[in-house]
């Protein structure tokens, strides 16, 4: 780890007038930034914290609408009896990030804004995986890659669990910077880089994320994670649904799907499958099958289209409340 | 030949270990807690390219740098670094953040070779070669002349390949030592080992001093599995520091990077196996050609056929190098990948006769083998414990649902015999103290508690009367601790000198109570005459005067004895639209001769059991072809179970008066062996499809379905 300088900022405008300068990051929970830095993966001149910023912290429901702040952490969220209870995608989705002990460190802009895991990222191939001009993601071990936009040249995968079901939710992200702040979809945080000089993240340096702001939900949500241990693992694949529904005939429909694309990704595919139809087991059968009719698998991760499919399945099925993958 | 208690009061009982409560509580200092006063830390400079030549290094800023009180370089300009995480030199420094910037400080210039990091790259055609000899050197072939005529004509006939990976030893202490000079000639090192005289002898030697004046402690210690057993590169690094340092104590210890790849690791195994068998299950050839790495420049070598009786065999094995890190001795070296290599065949083939894989194991045990009657009672304990009977049903019929549920099993064998050149000193002092000490040590495995066992068995003491003090390297010498060697070793010296140690006790005092030597004896911390309670223990030793009775004793013969076998079985479920298995149970059935303490004992068998269960699941060494680096050398990507991984453990010790008459075997390896065998073939067994590479993770589970529809199709 390189030597820093440090700010405790007590207020978010001091928090943005501390980090106005190049080669700053936030440092919240820690559990991201503090491996980058040990790892020499991101080595910032200087480090503002911003946990202490009491106003960042805490769930706010106000009219049917939640506003949580970007400094909560992953464990406050999972303890919110109000959002176990109206927004399971999002219980769902926070409770099975990391361990507890992450959970109460970590936050939930923290999750958001938290780099790729990508191992050629965080071995210091960049965002990337580039060597000498060419691509080490697709010759190399792409198992855990993007099934999506795989033309590209971005492989990596977006790495929030959270950031899925806020986005079917229809979240939006509050961001404060030196002129002021301004609020987005939470989908707008994200974007495909380019070149390797360019970042996964749209946030500008000197913007910090205050909150995010969930519209009061008329219909049903879920998420369902895919994941090979029990016990401290990311997910592979995640899907994340909201449904409008009258009756069962499913109106409206939002998916997304992490750990396919280098952004959350949104299925279209799967949306315009269910919408219009009862909600059956055929029909989120159909929905999963939507969802990767679009997909490029890598040369290691064919399996990953078949847990996407999965994943959509499940997460329209767990709003039916047919989990029929636990009944042994 | 000398034989163990009759009707022991402690021994197979089961006792707490000894050093429990300060492991637990924190109150013991591991080797890499120690910090003697004025320590300086010590970081590791290794190389951050799997292949190169080193054109020029200069440290001359970095010695240069605040806090900075020592540079030794290992390699210098013109030398040749074999794999990402290769030693090159070490830097002691007054803070360990210090020490970090200064080995980065540390200015290389590389020429880059072309590297092969994986075994596809430095088998394939034109492969740059990075050994005198080529990438791949065979073996000879070993083949019984009918070999292939069997084959030819067997009624069923397996020809697959499988595979299982390189793993690291991820020991929860990294490798490393902390060094102290003490003055020209004088050494005092802290050592997480499981060896104190080794990592003393080679000290010595680099040092060219006499091992005697090379004081090595390990009161206790993290994990070794066969990767710690001398001073180490590292090690050797930390003395120089040392030295140049005017003999400040330097603490070198890996990082947990560095312990992936730097620390050693576990060969992987490849096999392409026909194997063919009668229809009515009796084995009749065998040929396999396998393939693994042991790294730049060790052996991958297993055991192959495995456990069962083969008429016709073939086997040939060729090594693989790759610029990756070495391989070292891990947890029955060989035998886990022999193992699952040959008992996923064994299953297979089961399948297509048609018979109940249990069945066919027992037909096909060696039939002169005195394991097979052991065997034999192994696997009715087992197959009942995880009801064999009531639930297997053969592949394809384990439910409609997406969750399928499957059996399976291993069988292992290990040797686990001892030494019989090793000595334990026992002191009994006036003040009641007992003290026994040998120059063996812990490894967590129990040895600390054992040898208090035996001692206050024959004393008529209990366990905590004893002090047990091992792991400094300046007592009588003991066993290294490998191979399941070192309770074999050490229990008959630690007998034979409480029995000395006792005889001798008894001889001083008898004449102040006014008795022959031959009238008394111990029992439940009292001196007995005749048999009737006379004095206690304490009143008794205080007769000793200013003399303790001190006995340095070897062994004796008649006391241990080698060769074990074993199986495991396992329930696992799998859902086969994801791919993703959990494990309900696994049973381990295991002899070891006469258990000390059944405590440890099974502790022994649960940390093999867990230890196997990380293969069989999560873990890989994933190497990356392009840049030739690990990509997984953390603990994040590099996956083992958390204690939500693991199933019931069900361990049952074959401890019958046959078994406790051969006398003390080791337990270490083998109940580590059998667990990856068995759990993939409960996972091929509950989805119908053979899986033929581990780990049995999403990926390969699904990989395995969709070449069998594929197949069908």
């Amino acid at each position: 780890m390189n030597a820093f300088e440090y700010a405790g900022p007590t207020s978010p405008e001091l928090a943005v007038k501390a980090i106005g300068r190049s080669g700053a990051a936030f440092l919240s929970g820690g559990t991201d930034l503090l491996n980058r830095m040990k790892d020499y993966v991101a080595t910032p001149s200087r480090v503002v914290y911003i946990n202490d910023i009491k106003p960042l912290a805490g769930v706010h429901a106000s009219g049917g609408a939640m506003s949580i702040g970007a400094a909560t952490k992953l464990a406050a969220i999972v303890h919110d009896k109000t959002i176990e209870a109206h927004l399971p995608a999002l219980h769902r989705a926070t409770a099975e990030v990391g361990t507890p002990q992450l959970r109460h460190m970590a936050t939930i802009g923290g999750n958001l804004l938290q780099r790729p895991r990508c191992w050629y990222y965080r071995n210091g191939f960049g965002l990337l995986g580039m060597k000498d001009g060419k691509s080490l993601v697709r010759t190399g071990d792409n198992r855990y890659h993007a099934i999506f936009l795989t033309d590209g040249d971005a492989l990596f995968v977006n790495p929030s669990s959270i950031a899925a079901p806020l986005i079917a939710l229809g979240a939006e992200a509050t961001l404060l910077g030196p002129k002021g702040e301004r609020t987005i979809a939470v989908e707008k945080l994200y974007q495909v880089p380019k070149s390797a000089a360019d970042s996964e993240l749209t946030i500008a340096a000197d913007e910090l994320l205050t909150k995010v702001t969930i519209p009061r939900i008329r219909g049903k949500n879920a998420t369902y994670e895919i994941r090979q241990k029990r016990a401290y693992d990311w997910p592979i694949v995640l899907a994340s649904a909201a449904l409008e529904l009258d009756g069962s005939k499913v109106t409206s429909a939002k998916i997304i799907l992490a750990g396919v694309a280098p952004i959350p990704w949104r299925s279209e595919e799967a949306e315009a499958a269910i919408v219009g139809k009862e909600l059956t087991t055929e029909s989120a059968e159909a929905a999963g099958a939507a969802a990767v009719s679009k997909a490029k698998p890598l040369s290691m991760n064919a399996y990953k289209v078949t847990l996407a499919k999965v994943a959509v399945k499940r997460a329209l099925l767990t709003i039916a409340g047919k989990k029929y993958w636990e009944e042994a | 030949m000398a034989s163990w208690p009759q009707n022991p009061k402690l021994i197979g009982g089961r006792i707490p270990r000894l050093d429990g409560l300060g492991k637990a509580s924190g109150k013991t200092k591991y080797p890499s807690d120690v910090r003697p006063d004025g320590t300086l830390f010590g970081v590791l400079l290794t190389s951050p390219v799997p292949y190169a030549k080193i054109k020029s290094i200069d440290a001359s800023a970095a010695a240069k740098m605040p806090g900075v009180k020592a540079i030794h370089l290992v390699v210098e300009a013109g030398g040749t670094l074999h794999y990402q995480g290769e030693t090159i030199g070490g830097v002691a420094a007054e803070t360990e953040e210090k020490a970090r910037d200064a080995v980065r400080a540390i200015k290389v210039e590389y020429e880059i070779l072309p590297h092969v990091a994986t075994e596809e790259q430095a088998m394939a055609p034109g492969a740059p070669q990075i050994m005198n000899g080529g990438n791949v050197r065979k073996g000879r072939e070993v083949a019984n002349p009918k070999v292939d005529e069997a084959y030819r004509a067997a009624d069923f006939k397996l020809d697959s390949t499988y595979s299982i990976p390189v793993i690291t030893h991820v020991c929860l202490e990294s490798h490393g030592l902390t060094v102290r000079w003490d003055n020209d000639d004088h050494m005092t090192v802290w050592a997480s080992t499981q060896n104190v005289g080794g990592v003393s002898g080679e000290l010595a030697g680099a040092f060219q001093i006499p091992a005697t004046n090379v004081h090595t402690m390990t009161e206790v210690m993290g994990g070794g599995f066969g990767s710690k057993f001398g001073a180490d590169v590292w090690g050797v690094i930390a003395g120089h520091l040392s030295k140049k340092a005017g003999g400040k104590p330097v603490r070198m210890f890996l990082d947990r990077s560095q312990e992936h790849l730097t620390g050693g690791n576990r060969p992987s195994g490849t096999a392409h196996i026909q194997m063919g068998a009668t229809k009515d299950g009796m084995l009749t050839a065998m040929i396999a050609e396998t393939h693994g790495t042991g790294g730049s420049s060790r052996g991958a070598n297993f055991p192959l056929p495995y456990v069962y009786f083969v008429p016709n065999a073939k086997r040939s094995h060729s090594d693989v190098y790759v610029n990756g890190g070495d391989a070292r001795a891990m947890r029955a070296p060989g035998h886990p990948q022999g193992c699952a290599l040959m008992e996923a065949a064994m299953d297979d083939i089961a399948a297509m006769i048609g018979i109940d894989p249990l069945d066919f194991r027992i037909k096909n045990l060696p039939p002169k083998d005195f394991r097979t009657p052991i065997y034999l009672q192994e696997l009715e304990l087992g197959a009942k414990a995880i009801g064999w009977k009531e639930k297997w049903k053969p592949r394809g019929q384990n439910g409609s649902g997406t969750i399928k549920r499957g059996l399976g099993l291993g069988l292992h064998q290990w040797g686990g015999g001892g030494t019989t050149d090793k000595q334990v000193s026992c002191t009994i002092n006036p003040d009641g103290s007992v003290e026994v000490k040998s120059a063996t040590q812990d490894l967590g495995t129990g040895t600390r508690t054992i040898l208090a066992i035996i001692t206050a068995e024959v004393l008529g003491l209990k366990t905590t009367d004893i002090k047990s003090n091992i792991g400094d390297s300046l007592f009588p010498p003991g066993q290294p601790s490998g191979g399941s060697t070192t309770a074999p070793s050490m229990s008959p010296p630690a007998y034979n000198a409480a029995l000395q140690a006792r005889d001798a006790f008894l001889a001083k005092i008898a004449p102040a109570l006014a008795a022959e030597a031959q009238q008394l004896s111990l029992a439940d911390g009292q001196v007995l005459i005749d048999g009737q309670p006379k004095i206690s223990w304490k009143d008794a030793c205080r007769k000793l005067g200013m003399g303790s009775v001190s006995v340095t004793a070897g062994a004796l013969p008649g006391l241990s004895s080698n060769g074990v076998g074993g199986c495991q079985f396992a329930e696992a479920e799998v859902d086969v639209e994801t791919g993703v298995v959990k494990l309900k149970k696994i049973v381990a059935v295991q002899d070891s001769g006469l258990i000390i303490d059944m405590l440890t004992w099974e502790s022994q068998v649960y940390g093999g059991v867990i230890g196997g269960i990380n293969p069989a699941l999560f873990e890989e060494r994933v190497m990356d072809p392009g840049s030739g680096l690990m990509l997984n050398a953390d603990m994040e990507m590099y996956k083992l179970a958390g204690a939500s991984d693991i199933p019931e453990i069900v361990v049952i010790p074959l401890d019958t008066p046959e078994m406790r008459a051969r006398g003390v075997i080791g337990v270490g390896e083998p109940p580590t062996i059998s667990t990856a065998a068995a759990i993939r073939n409960a996972v091929s067994n509950a989805i119908g499809v053979p899986v033929n590479k581990w780990p049995m993770t999403p990926m390969n589970v699904l990989d395995a379905l969709a070449a069998a529809k594929q197949g069908k199709a």
